[in-house]
């Protein structure tokens, strides 16, 4: 470092364009000082399994022993789509769900944060009871308290009143149901995008909404023209989060089933095959919405 | 006296100056307020409720003696508090062994992320170099792969590096700003740092002061609240994972204490289908064991996001995440 700042000293001598390179030249290496354990951390623990991984897909495990491969193209993609009758179904009804899933918890964590951003009594409290799925961990403790079962009904979340149901008949609540219980778990599954919406909302300069309220703006009019457009970068974060959430987490049965393949029946190849297949898939559709969210920005400025 | 009736006579005349009409519409706007208002409270207790209620179960059945958990009348109020239940659960688990396991690996991991992460962010925040945006774009890229598709690559590397069966292959890479979460920490930090004013440092840097004694004297004071909300959200998360730990940690003694769940549900299913087993013990394993198990399980996040609580939100509120 002090000879590095004498020879900067000494430059500082000569010609501008020069001490402006040395500059640049110490500050690209100070970053990469800071950078230095993300740039080993990625080698080691990421890149390398990146490419091994995709080299294993493309490759058959002769020899188990000291993992000999042999490269076979594109054989374990086509199993996967041609002969893996279990792939293909699952896939695309963990897709569907999870498309499902996400913008509704991002409505209501949005909603719920702007509940709890209100500066009322007790908002201490209910944040602390917003924050407890978070704490209660997203998978097995929270499906032994929810009581879910295999088919995915919730024991013990929101149901119709016991009047209410009489009346209506059981056909009727049997379809009402799935969809009561698909907003518990929403619920539960939106601790964090809370969070990260009453970070947001905190960050918003109220001398905006007062400007607006001088202006005769109505309430629905300031969330459209001020909290939407403002959060706007926060809405991004929380959906990728969420997707990448519902897409790994351990109780996801495309995971389950890609982790058996690897495990349990040794297709290791194939277990990553599929993998990327799976990654590819969210890896697209998280690109898509960057740049749906760009081309709905520049339109803003334009 | 005359003081007073003065006073009382200007007050009248006050409200007298409230004209009829203005003050029936104070009164509905007032009403409307308070209707609001209720509503508004109603909608968040009930919100609170759907999240509220399986705890309240679980603490409250935890508590539960035979009877009452075969009394279907007893629901929120036991006959009487057995802690025994506690004890039970906690043989079962072999709870400190499991919570000293536990500690390590979420302690470790959080430690880890904390010191990586901030200083990785730093770095994004406030350095401009080639190939910048490749290195971030990476970054996000780590945060979209599944922890699934690498699993077993990685599973190979650390079998050749003999990690397997240690808690390195959880705690070591959360020093290089990976692990579970990490592409996250990084990305909280540099937002942090990019909303922060950069007088502080550039007064710092011309008083004589290196890159590395600014980041550590000056920045890292400033961002206490960024380092709390990393601290609680790394540590619950390392805490409630379990998928990891069991696929590196292949002896049964090594493993994490949410691991231990599984086979205590287990073993009420099993008590189900044999009652009598246990009973020479001189108890069966029942429901309020189980549910003292899990409470044991998540108390170690409860007491410290309990410490925290308060200024996690405080941090929550001021990390400055909509400065992007």
């Amino acid at each position: 470092m002090k000879s590095e700042q004498k020879n900067s000293i000494k430059q500082n001598a000569g010609p501008k364009k020069k001490n402006f390179m040395t500059m640049q030249k110490r500050n690209s290496l100070e970053a990469l000082m800071f950078l230095s354990p993300w740039i080993i951390g990625t080698c080691v623990f990421f890149l390398n399994a990146i490419f091994s991984s995709i080299r294993l897909s493309f490759s058959e495990i002769v020899q188990l022993r000291g993992f000999v491969m042999e490269w076979i193209g594109f054989k374990n993609y086509e199993h996967i789509f041609m002969y893996d009758i279990n792939f293909m179904p699952t896939f695309i009804s963990v897709v569907t769900d999870t498309l499902i899933n996400t913008p509704l918890v991002l409505v209501f964590s949005l909603i719920i944060a702007m509940l709890i951003n209100q500066p009322v009594p007790g908002k201490g409290f209910f944040r602390t009871c917003f924050f407890i799925p978070v704490l209660l961990g997203s998978g097995y403790v929270m499906a032994q308290l929810l009581e879910i079962d295999a088919t995915g009904s919730v024991g013990v979340g929101i149901a119709l009143p016991q009047v209410l149901q009489e009346m209506l008949g059981t056909t009727l609540v049997a379809t009402i149901q799935p969809f009561l219980d698909r907003i518990t778990l929403i619920l539960w599954n939106s601790g964090v995008q809370i969070i990260l919406f009453l970070a947001g909302l905190q960050g918003i300069s109220s001398s905006l909404y007062e400007a607006a309220k001088c202006d005769g703006a109505t309430q629905w009019e300031m969330f459209w023209k001020i909290t939407l457009p403002m959060i706007s970068p926060i809405i991004l974060l929380n959906f990728v989060y969420t997707m990448v959430m519902y897409f790994t987490s351990s109780d996801n049965d495309l995971v389950s089933y890609i982790l058996d393949q690897v495990f349990e029946n040794t297709q290791f190849s194939r277990g990553a095959a599929m993998g990327w297949v799976y990654f590819l898939f969210v890896f697209v559709l998280c690109g898509v919405v960057f740049g749906v969210v760009k081309l709905g920005s520049k339109a803003n400025e334009a | 006296m005359s003081v007073l009736t003065k006073q009382m006579e200007q007050v009248r005349t006050a409200k007298g100056h409230m004209s009829r009409e203005n003050f029936s519409q104070v009164a509905t706007s007032k009403s409307k307020k308070i209707v609001v208002r209720l509503f508004y409270y109603l909608v968040l207790c009930s919100l609170s409720f759907v999240f509220l209620y399986p705890f309240i179960t679980m603490v409250v059945t935890s508590l539960m003696s035979d009877s009452d958990l075969l009394n279907i009348t007893v629901k929120w109020l036991p006959s009487g508090f057995r802690w025994s239940n506690f004890k039970i659960a906690m043989e079962q688990l072999s709870y400190w062994r499991y919570l000293k396991n536990s500690l390590i690996i979420a302690g470790a991991a959080t430690i880890g992320h904390v010191i990586s992460c901030s200083f990785i962010g730093y770095g994004f925040a406030r350095y401009n170099f080639k190939f910048k945006g490749v290195c971030f774009a990476l970054v996000i890229l780590s945060m979209l792969v599944p922890v699934q598709t690498l699993i077993f690559p990685l599973y190979i590397q650390y079998s050749k590096m003999r990690w397997l069966d240690t808690y390195l292959p959880l705690i070591i890479p959360t020093f290089f700003g990976y692990g579970l979460n990490g592409a996250f920490f990084i990305f909280l930090f540099r937002q942090f740092f990019m909303g922060l004013p950069k007088e502080m440092e550039e007064a710092a840097r011309i008083d004589g002061c290196g890159a590395f004694r600014t980041f550590f004297k000056i920045m890292l004071p400033m961002s206490k609240s960024s380092i709390l909300v990393a601290t609680v959200l790394s540590f619950v998360w390392h805490w409630n994972d379990y998928f990891e730990p069991n696929i590196y940690i292949r002896t049964a003694g090594k493993r994490v204490l949410p691991s231990r769940l599984p086979a205590l549900y287990a073993l009420m299913d099993t008590e189900d289908a044999m009652d009598l087993v246990m009973e020479e013990d001189g108890y069966t394993f029942n429901k309020a064991m189980l549910m003292a198990g899990t409470f044991l399980v998540i108390l170690p996040v409860l007491i410290v996001y309990g410490f925290l609580q308060r200024k996690f939100m405080e941090g929550v509120e001021r990390s400055g995440l909509t400065g992007m």
